[in-house]
């Protein structure tokens, strides 16, 4: 029972790698230089029909078939809800990046649902290493997210809202980094969602710890006369607002795009100078951009998550 | 740059409103089957360890206290103990001294009335002597005299002898 769960994990999480491998990349690998192959692999496209060979194996034809049958509610439901943005018009079919999303909340789900059972059941704290490193990054953030910016019983009231954002950026950057997924953080749409949530996070618990009118007296400092910071003031501090989100999109996006093109690009080296001891200099190089990028991982989640706090945590009392 | 406008830079609104729905459904879901309890349990589990301290420490705080005491009381019971040898000692000192007193005083005692029971029977034996010579004397005198001396001269006579003899003596 022990090992149970992580094999679990670890055999939908290959099931999951051989489907994206099999299903149809929206580049064109074959031609083209190494900025088609970049963007090929940073964009994102929607889930399209694969054709289904009777001479593949068992794993290969359910996972074709899983991909079809996604593909064609795309083609059938989703195609026809359109999303209208005012200046950008899309409608909802499943990409790739979404099926990544799903696939993180799958791993939350079965990593954190049956971890919250063994928790719960061992009152003096399990022996299992598995559950202490749970429990030791569940600590971190409460330490080092959530205590230094909410007080008292805010804390336990914040706490699921930062310990979701937090793994699941973690683990979508880290299902990236597994060959064949893709980084569903390393797109604008998803990582402005995130920070979209952030931001009216901080509005909504604004307004309500401080009234409505939070939106003038918690935005423009104290003492300041009022036409004045009417006029001049409150449209610095509104855009200051809203250029807060719009850091923690580009500075996530940026992040994890940046890692991923250094190592497409020594990947690349192989394929442009068509020798072996190229090869051997790209793959140490994007190896260490690979521990890198583990690292920045890390960082980023941890970044985007305190940064969120330090904003909704702000916006608890006037200051 | 077109690549970039319609691959790396495009916000897909149908992205944008994936990614929030899958957010917020990954977060009650979580929120009811994991982070209620596992929060919960974690606080239960600090406040415990917390409480455990806590009681640690005033055990520890209690038992130095007992140590302390017991150290006074042993420091105590050693300082009582030195005192009542050293009152022993004295005593017995005190006591050996007025022993060797008592002896002494004893001693002369005895030696005193033995020279007092020496002189008292030497006077005795010379009182003794004494009237044994007067009435030898006077037997001797009379009997020598007897025949020639008045009685009144006789007594002139013994009185004479005896206050030679008182000289004598």
């Amino acid at each position: 029972m022990k090992r149970a769960i992580p094999l679990f994990l670890a055999i939908i999480a290959y099931i999951f790698f051989l489907m994206f491998l099999l299903s149809p990349s929206g580049g064109h690998h074959e031609e083209g230089g190494v900025g088609e192959i970049v963007i090929s692999e940073l964009t994102d496209y929607p889930i399209g029909k694969i054709a289904v060979n009777p001479t593949d194996n068992f794993i290969v034809i359910q996972l074709k078939h899983f991909n079809n049958f996604i593909a064609k509610i795309n083609e059938s439901i989703l195609k026809n809800i359109r999303v209208n943005f005012g200046f950008i018009q899309s409608d909802m079919r499943i990409t790739k990046r979404v099926m990544m999303m799903w696939l993180t909340v799958l791993l939350c789900v079965f990593i954190f649902v049956p971890l919250a059972r063994r928790i719960k059941k061992d009152k003096l704290g399990s022996e299992s290493k598995w559950v202490n490193l749970w429990e030791f990054a569940i600590g971190w953030v409460h330490d080092n997210v959530v205590e230094p910016n909410f007080e008292g019983k805010y804390i336990n009231t914040a706490m699921p809202y930062f310990l979701t954002l937090f793994f699941f950026i973690l683990f979508c950057n880290f299902v990236g980094l597994l060959p064949g997924m893709s980084t569903a953080t390393g797109n604008l749409a998803v990582t402005g969602g995130l920070a979209m949530l952030t931001l009216l996070s901080i509005i909504v618990v604004g307004v309500v710890k401080q009234g409505p009118l939070w939106i003038y007296k918690g935005t423009v400092p104290h003492g300041v006369p009022f036409i004045l910071g009417l006029l001049l003031l409150w449209p610095i501090e509104l855009i200051g607002l809203l250029i807060r989100p719009f850091a923690l999109t580009i500075r996530l996006f940026a992040n994890m795009t940046a890692g991923h093109v250094v190592i497409i690009i020594f990947i690349f080296l192989v394929m442009m100078f068509k020798t072996y001891f190229i090869g051997i200099g790209s793959v140490i190089g994007s190896l260490m951009i690979y521990f890198l990028e583990m690292l920045v991982a890390i960082i980023q989640a941890y970044i985007f998550t305190v940064l969120s706090a330090m904003f909704i945590g702000s916006s608890m009392h006037a200051h | 740059m077109d690549f970039l406008k319609e691959g790396l830079l495009k916000v897909d609104p149908g992205l944008l409103l994936w990614t929030i729905i899958t957010f917020i459904v990954l977060l009650l879901i979580l929120w009811k089957a994991a982070w209620k309890p596992i929060v919960e349990a974690l606080d239960a589990r600090a406040e415990k360890v917390r409480f455990d301290i806590d009681n640690a420490e005033r055990s520890r705080q209690e038992a130095e206290k007992l140590l302390s005491q017991h150290r006074e009381m042993m420091n105590n019971a050693r300082n009582e103990a030195a005192q009542i040898i050293a009152r022993g000692k004295e005593e017995a000192e005190k006591m050996k001294n007025d022993i060797i007193e008592k002896a002494h005083a004893g001693a002369t005692d005895i030696a005193d009335r033995a020279v007092k029971e020496i002189e008292l029977a030497k006077d005795k034996a010379l009182a003794d002597i004494k009237t044994e010579v007067v009435l030898l004397s006077t037997e001797i005198a009379s009997k020598i005299l007897s025949k020639n001396i008045k009685p009144e001269d006789q007594k002139a006579l013994v009185e004479e002898a005896l206050s030679k003899m008182g000289t004598v003596q």
